[in-house]
């Protein structure tokens, strides 16, 4: 089932949660809503479940205008975030429930429902825990049995608001990987609201960046993350240092005339790090360094304007780069500040992105 | 090496001397909270019996069985099959309203639900007299229509509902605020309609609270004395409930009927507590 969003605002009491959204999700497309806290996300995928009313604007499902419609007559899935299971069934009248809800005449039989339920049960690999309770499983066992009761009404579109949330960084990862191979094998247009960047960037076909109930930008998680719309784009989907005012002016000396107030950004692993001076780097203090994994970060102070940046190396390259300690003087080579013509605030209007090399006395 | 052992020595004698003084002092209050109870609770509960049968079984089931008795308790029964159900419906209609959906003047409601336990249930009689008595404000109109409310049965129901109203609200509030309103909704996005949602999902999960707030609201419907008091006029065999009944033959010094009367509002008490102490049990497991 495709569904067109168009024009769609909300309000709460004065203060506007969602503002003139436009989405085009085509059938069969996973879809993540990413997006800080508080940037309508939960408030947009109940519009589309029709668990929250519009204030003005259309949603329609197959080109059929929706907005009206029940959340009974859209027969789309829901998971919440807190699972919402029903505390007082066993797992499997959670999983029948919407089945035997259903009016008499197209109601399965006892037999089915019982095939039925067992069929998504082993699809998400709890057959096992048929007669448990809800509060008798983990995080994990719950947000699958959320998914499988959602399921059983089979719907066409499948919405769920934050799926992982609450759950530790393994199961997190675990679950991406089933949810992503549920979604092939039954190809249902799936909207997923998310605030982790990696795992809208990992999961989904589409990436739509919110902010301030507004969207940012509507691409591929390739898109989205190599030609950022705007700088909260930009800055969203990954750490990044920020350069402001008379230090970027300084590094970049091909801008000339950049505006007052213009800020200039770069990842932190785009920062390169020498021990002596090729003419290109400004000199740095190393303030820390802590090694995550297979990364390495570094906290740096400029010597001449004491601004902080950070940095980060694979280990091979901190290797290469020879010991560093707390105190030294490095070399840094700021190659791929990225600026935005038109700064944050007005950023939902195309912008053009350019792209600077340093320069350096 | 030798200090060390002779201060822990110490310490631990200090700890005993501390466990030893706080066992005395909670046998002291728990002898204290028992030896109250006793007085003020179960010595005036056995009284009851006691005076009751003090004449034999035989006049205590003839005090029953007499014809005002007899028509006490009825009335006392009546009462509250009207009373209790209608509190229960309404009861739950409100607590859903107010802990499930935000609204304008929901604290205000919120306040007239406290308004049975806040007033005298003697003014909660007043305030029924004035509206439907004879010089009340709707009096003439009733008089006209030949409809009898005050010192009539509808009057002890109404001042029944009345007063007995906040129980089952009361209850609900905290459980069904505390439950929220997710388990409904996702019931609504698995196509249930609104009495499959209210029936199999919002009900089961309230049922012990439920079942509480009813077995209170139901003993206070049979044991209420001041608003009845109040409306009925005290008819015998009419209008008295059992409390009214208890008092009228209190104060014709007749004991033994009285106390015999007056046990089975003892009674209707000591199988409340049985059920209230098994619903607690009940949702503590769960
Ligand atoms: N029922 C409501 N009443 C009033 N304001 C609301 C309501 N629901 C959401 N809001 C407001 O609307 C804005 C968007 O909320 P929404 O829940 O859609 O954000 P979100 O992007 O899902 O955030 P989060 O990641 O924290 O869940 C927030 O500022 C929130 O305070
Ligand atoms: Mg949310």
């Amino acid at each position: 089932m495709g569904i067109s969003i168009c024009d769609v605002s909300k309000a709460f009491s004065s203060f506007p949660a969602v503002k003139n959204v436009e989405l085009e999700i085509p059938t069969g497309d996973f879809v993540a809503l990413l997006g800080p806290s508080g940037s309508g996300k939960t408030t947009l995928l109940r519009m589309i479940a029709g668990l929250e009313s519009l204030d003005s604007g259309k949603i329609l499902f197959n080109g059929l205008d929706y907005t009206n419609k029940t959340v009974k007559e859209r027969k789309v899935g829901f998971v919440f975030q807190h699972y919402a299971l029903f505390r007082h069934m066993t797992i499997f009248e959670n999983v029948a429930f919407g089945l035997k809800v259903r009016p008499r005449r197209n109601r399965p039989s006892k037999r089915e429902i019982k095939e039925k339920v067992h069929e998504l049960l082993r699809l998400v690999q709890l057959e096992h825990l048929v007669d448990r309770y809800p509060s008798q499983l983990s995080g994990g066992q719950r947000q699958r049995i959320a998914l499988a009761r959602a399921l059983a009404v089979e719907p066409e579109v499948l919405l769920l608001d934050e799926p992982f949330g609450a759950l530790d960084a393994k199961v997190r990862q675990e679950l991406r990987h089933w949810l992503r191979e549920i979604h092939q094998k039954l190809n249902i247009t799936t909207v997923f609201v998310t605030h982790d960047q990696e795992e809208a960037l990992e999961m989904a076909d589409t990436i739509v960046v919110m902010n301030k109930g507004m969207v940012e930008q509507i691409g591929s998680p390739e898109e989205v993350y190599h030609h950022p719309a705007n700088a909260f784009v930009y800055s969203f989907l990954g750490r990044v240092n920020e350069i402001t005012g008379k230090a970027l002016s300084e590094t970049t000396l091909r801008v000339t005339d950049l505006e007052k107030g213009t800020v200039g950004y770069i990842r932190p692993h785009e920062i390169v790090l020498k021990k002596t001076s090729e003419g290109l780097g400004m000199l740095v203090e190393v303030v820390h360094i802590h090694s995550v994994g297979s990364t390495v970060r570094m906290q740096l102070k400029r010597r001449d304007t004491d601004d902080l940046y950070e940095a980060e190396l694979t280990i091979e390259t901190y290797k290469e780069l020879g010991a560093v300690s707390k105190g030294d003087l490095l070399h840094a080579e700021f190659n791929n500040i990225v600026v935005f013509e038109n700064e944050p605030g007005t950023s939902h209007s195309l912008q053009e992105q350019t792209k600077f090399t340093a320069a350096f006395n | 090496m030798v200090s060390r052992e002779v201060t822990l020595h110490f310490d631990t004698s200090a700890v005993k001397v501390a466990s030893r003084f706080d066992s005395i002092r909670k046998w002291l209050l728990i002898g204290v909270a028992l030896l109250f109870l006793g007085l003020f609770i179960l010595v005036p509960l056995l009284a009851v019996f006691s005076e009751a049968l003090k004449k034999g079984v035989q006049l205590y089931f003839a005090a029953l069985i007499e014809p005002n008795a007899w028509a006490a308790i009825k009335l006392t029964l009546v009462t509250a099959a009207v009373a209790v159900p209608i509190n229960t419906i309404f009861g739950v209609i409100a607590a859903w309203a107010i802990a499930k959906f935000n609204f304008e003047g929901k604290n205000f409601m919120l306040t007239l639900i406290d308004i049975p336990f806040a007033v005298s249930p003697v003014i909660a009689g007043l305030v029924f007299v004035l509206l439907f008595g004879s010089q009340g404000m709707l009096g003439p109109f009733l008089a006209e229509h030949n409809i009898k409310i005050i010192f009539a049965v509808p009057g002890i129901v109404l001042a029944t509902i009345f007063v007995t109203f906040p129980f089952v609200v009361r209850e609900l509030i905290p459980i069904m605020q505390d439950q929220g309103t997710d388990e409904e909704q996702a019931a609504i996005t698995l196509g249930a309609n609104g009495w499959q949602t209210f029936f199999r999902v919002t009900l089961p999960n309230i049922k012990w609270g439920l079942l509480y707030g009813v077995i209170l609201c139901n003993a206070r419907a049979m044991g209420e004395f001041g608003a009845v008091s109040v409306v009925s006029g005290h008819i015998r065999g009419l209008t008295n409930t059992i409390p009214l009944h208890v008092e009228i033959l209190y104060n014709e010094y007749n004991f033994t009927a009285a106390f015999a009367v007056a046990s089975l509002l003892a009674l209707l008490a000591l199988a409340t507590l049985v059920i209230k102490s098994m619903v607690e049990w009940k949702t503590q497991k769960h």
